[in-house]
């Protein structure tokens, strides 16, 4: 996985181009996961009466 | 969440200020320019194409402008003691004026727009503007790609951040902090309930 774009200049020299938006949905997964986290724990402290 | 301290009567319902007028303007109009900026930002990402860039340099100034006003707001007329982490907010079931979870998220929110503002800031220098002219030969190649770096782990954060911050403002048990927001105040059953008064007595609501 690439985390970062990269390009080249007129003289074939790699030059950074910013952070990978292949990363995006890694970061909408990371929310997901921790309101999903969350969630089931609130369920779960329910159903034991905490 | 059961209350640990029971208080009864009109003491109970009794309205505390949470947040000073001012506070929830800065506070909404950050959410505004935020979520401008992250949809004028990465929805061109995503293949909607549009003129996002003069909305979007725009709204940074604006987000720019919002964070100087906070940061000068939490510095001389406001307690940094407030969101500052300390021992006994581990582990502690009631927080002072806000819970670890709290400072936690505000740090976090701080850190990314702190980069996305650091940097947006000196990348104005490549959008042409009424007040000036691009020059995109200011820094070098390598720095302009760490900043938009930079800027990107930024926008990114931003995504997961806000996802997690309007789940956790919109779940029942929070529902008192939404009103707060927006409406300025929270009943001194809920501050015994959810804060260490002795950390934070609250004042009457005005």
């Amino acid at each position: 996985m690439e985390f970062v774009r990269v390009s080249h200049d007129a003289w074939g020299q790699q030059v950074l181009e910013g952070v990978s938006w292949h990363l995006l949905p890694y970061a909408v997964a990371l929310g997901a996961v921790v309101i999903i986290g969350h969630a089931v724990y609130r369920l779960v402290r329910g159903k034991h009466g905490a | 969440m059961a209350a640990s301290v029971e208080i009864t009567g009109a003491e109970a319902s009794e309205r505390i200020e949470r947040h000073k007028g001012i506070d929830r303007l800065f506070h909404w109009t950050t959410a505004v320019a935020v979520l401008t900026l992250m949809g004028t930002g990465l929805l061109p990402v995503v293949g909607v194409k549009f003129e996002w860039i003069k909305i979007h340099w725009i709204a940074g100034v604006v987000l720019a402008a919002l964070v100087l006003f906070h940061l000068v707001r939490a510095v001389f007329w406001q307690s940094l003691r407030a969101v500052w982490i300390s021992a006994r907010d581990v582990g502690a079931r009631r927080g002072g004026k806000y819970s670890i979870a709290q400072k936690l998220m505000h740090h976090a929110m701080a850190l990314m727009v702190l980069g996305a503002v650091g940097t947006g800031v000196v990348m104005l220098a490549k959008v042409d503007t009424p007040f000036w002219k691009r020059n995109p030969y200011l820094l070098s190649a390598d720095t302009w790609g760490t900043l938009y770096v930079i800027h990107g782990l930024a926008a990114l954060s931003a995504v997961t951040l806000v996802m997690i911050h309007v789940y956790f403002g919109l779940i029942p048990e929070n529902r008192m902090y939404l009103r707060a927001m927006i409406r300025g105040w929270i009943t001194r059953q809920e501050l015994v309930t959810r804060h260490d008064p002795e950390r934070w007595p609250g004042k009457k609501n005005p």
